[in-house]
C-alpha cells in the first residue's frame, strides 16, 4: 500500500512537473518540497491511522497550568 | 500578479454557500436547545460588526490583493508570517470540511466505502475548481445557489406537516446563559470563517465599497436559512433529539412523509451538503494556496495548489478520527485559534490599517483610496 501512495505521487509530480511550460529551479523546488512533505504525510498516516495531531497551544496552556501550580 | 474581478452577486452568492456550506447538517448551537433561535438571533447581532470589519478591511484593500495589502501594512516578513498562518488556518479549515463530508457520507450512505475514496474524488474536483480561480467558482455558486434555496425553501416548506411549535416552550427555561453559549458557537462555527474571504479581497471588490454588498447580504441571508432549518429541525424533532443526533436535519428531513407518496427527501440534504461542501473546501483551498504563495514570496499560487490539494485526503482523516470527533470539533463553543485567526488578528489589521489611512490623509501624499 505504501509504495502504491509514493508511487500515486511520484506520477502525479511528474506529469504535472512535465506539463508546465516553464520550470523556473525556485518553483520547482518548492513544488517537489511541498509534494514530498504531502507524500510523507500520507504514508505516516497509513501506517498510524491514530496518528496525533500536535497542539503547539495545547502544550504551552499546559506548561501554564504547571506553572501556575 | 493575476487580476480577477466578481460581480457583486455573484459574490454574494459565494459568501451564502460558504457559510451554509459543510454547516447546516449539523446541530449548530445545541447548547441552546430550544432556545436556539434566540442563540441565532445573539450571533448575529455579535458577528454583524466583525463582519464590517471584514469588509471594511476588503474596502481599504481596495485595488490590491490580500497579500498587497499586507505587505503595505506589516513590511515584508511580518506580512508574510501572517499570510503563512492564515494560509495554515484556511488549509485546516478545508482539511475538516473534507472530514465532515466523508464521515458523513459514510455514516448516512456508504458505509463500507473507505473514506479516502471519497476524500480523493473530491480532491481531483477541488484541484480543478482552485486551479480555474475565483471567477470560475463565484459563477458556479451564482448557478448553484438557486439550488440549494429551492431545495431548503422546498424541504422547510414540507416539513411544516411535521412542526411541532410546542417544543419552543417554555422560552429561556434554563436561563441565558446556554443562549451565550450556543452563539459563541455559531460564531466559531459558521459565521466567522468568512474571514478567509477578506484574503481574496482584490477579486470580491469591484466597486470601491462593494466589499459590504457582497459581504452583508451573504451572511445574513446564509444566517437567517441555517436559523430556520435548524429551528424546524427542533420543531420537529424536539429539543433532546436534536440534542444527542449527529446529523440532526438529515433526521428531521427524511421525517417527511406526504401522503406516503412524498418521502426519503433527506437525500436532497446530501446534495446541499455536497455542493456547499465542495464550495468551501475550493475558496479555503484558493485562500491556503494564495496566502503561501505570498509567505514564500511567489507572485502566482497555480503551482502550489496540486500539494496543497492532495495533502487535504491525509488531512481530512487527521483532524478528525471518527464521526464523534468531528462532530465534538463542530459544536465546540470556541477554539484559542479560532478566536485569534477570526477575531484578534482582523482587528490588529483594521486597528493598524486606519492608523495608517489618517497618516496619509494627513500628509495628503499618497491616495487615500488605498492602505
Amino acid at each position: 500500500m505504501l509504495i502504491v501512495i509514493v508511487l500515486g505521487y511520484v506520477v502525479v509530480g511528474g506529469v504535472e512537473l512535465f506539463l508546465w511550460k516553464e520550470r523556473p529551479w525556485q518553483e520547482v523546488l518548492v513544488y517537489l518540497l511541498l509534494l514530498s512533505a504531502t507524500a510523507t504525510f500520507s504514508v505516516l498516516l497509513t501506517i498510524d491511522a491514530q496518528l496525533p495531531v500536535p497542539e503547539p497551544l495545547g502544550t504551552l496552556w499546559n506548561w501554564l497550568q504547571k506553572l501556575w501550580q | 500578479m493575476i487580476n480577477e474581478s466578481v460581480p457583486e452577486r455573484q459574490g454574494a452568492a459565494l459568501v451564502f454557500l460558504f457559510i451554509i456550506g459543510n454547516s447546516f447538517v449539523f446541530g449548530l448551537a445545541r447548547w441552546a436547545g430550544r432556545d436556539l433561535w434566540l442563540s441565532f438571533l445573539v450571533a448575529i447581532v455579535l458577528a454583524l460588526p466583525l463582519i464590517l470589519v471584514y469588509g471594511r478591511l476588503d474596502t481599504l484593500m481596495h485595488g490590491q490583493s490580500f497579500s498587497e495589502g499586507l505587505h503595505r501594512l506589516f513590511g515584508k516578513w511580518p506580512s508574510r508570517l501572517v499570510a503563512l498562518i492564515y494560509s495554515f488556518y484556511a488549509w485546516r479549515l478545508g482539511c475538516l470540511v473534507t472530514g465532515n463530508i466523508t464521515n458523513f457520507v459514510q455514516a448516512v450512505s456508504l458505509p463500507d466505502t473507505p473514506q479516502v475514496v471519497m476524500a480523493s474524488a473530491y480532491a481531483i474536483l477541488v484541484l480543478w475548481a482552485v486551479k480555474e480561480g475565483i471567477e470560475v467558482l463565484a459563477r458556479f455558486s451564482s448557478v448553484m445557489v438557486i439550488f440549494v434555496l429551492l431545495i431548503l425553501l422546498t424541504a422547510l416548506a414540507l416539513a411544516t406537516t411535521e412542526v411541532d411549535l410546542q417544543e419552543f416552550f417554555p422560552i429561556l427555561y434554563d436561563g441565558f446563559w446556554p443562549v451565550f453559549q450556543g452563539a459563541f458557537q455559531l460564531l466559531d462555527f459558521p459565521f466567522l470563517e468568512t474571514v478567509l474571504l477578506v484574503g481574496l479581497a482584490n477579486a470580491l471588490t469591484t466597486k470601491k465599497n462593494s466589499a459590504y454588498k457582497v459581504l452583508i447580504p451573504g451572511f445574513l441571508l446564509a444566517a437567517f436559512f441555517l436559523m430556520l432549518v435548524a429551528s424546524a429541525s427542533v420543531a420537529i424533532l424536539g429539543e433532546e433529539m436534536y440534542k444527542i443526533t449527529f446529523f440532526p436535519v438529515f433526521l428531521a428531513i427524511a421525517r417527511i412523509d406526504i401522503a406516503l407518496f412524498l418521502t426519503r427527501l433527506e437525500v436532497v440534504v446530501g446534495v446541499t451538503f455536497a455542493i456547499g461542501g465542495f464550495l468551501k473546501i475550493s475558496v479555503c483551498l484558493l485562500v491556503a494556496s494564495k496566502n503561501l504563495a505570498h509567505a514564500l514570496g511567489f507572485p502566482d499560487y497555480r503551482f502550489l495548489v496540486t500539494p496543497l490539494v492532495l495533502s487535504i485526503i491525509p488531512g481530512s482523516q487527521w483532524f478528525a478520527k471518527s464521526v464523534m470527533e468531528m462532530n465534538l470539533g463542530a459544536t465546540k463553543i470556541a477554539a484559542f485559534t479560532d478566536v485569534m485567526v477570526q477575531i484578534v488578528l482582523p482587528m490588529i489589521f483594521w486597528g493598524v490599517a486606519e492608523i495608517r489611512m489618517s497618516r496619509v490623509r494627513k500628509n495628503k501624499a499618497g491616495k487615500p483610496s488605498g492602505i
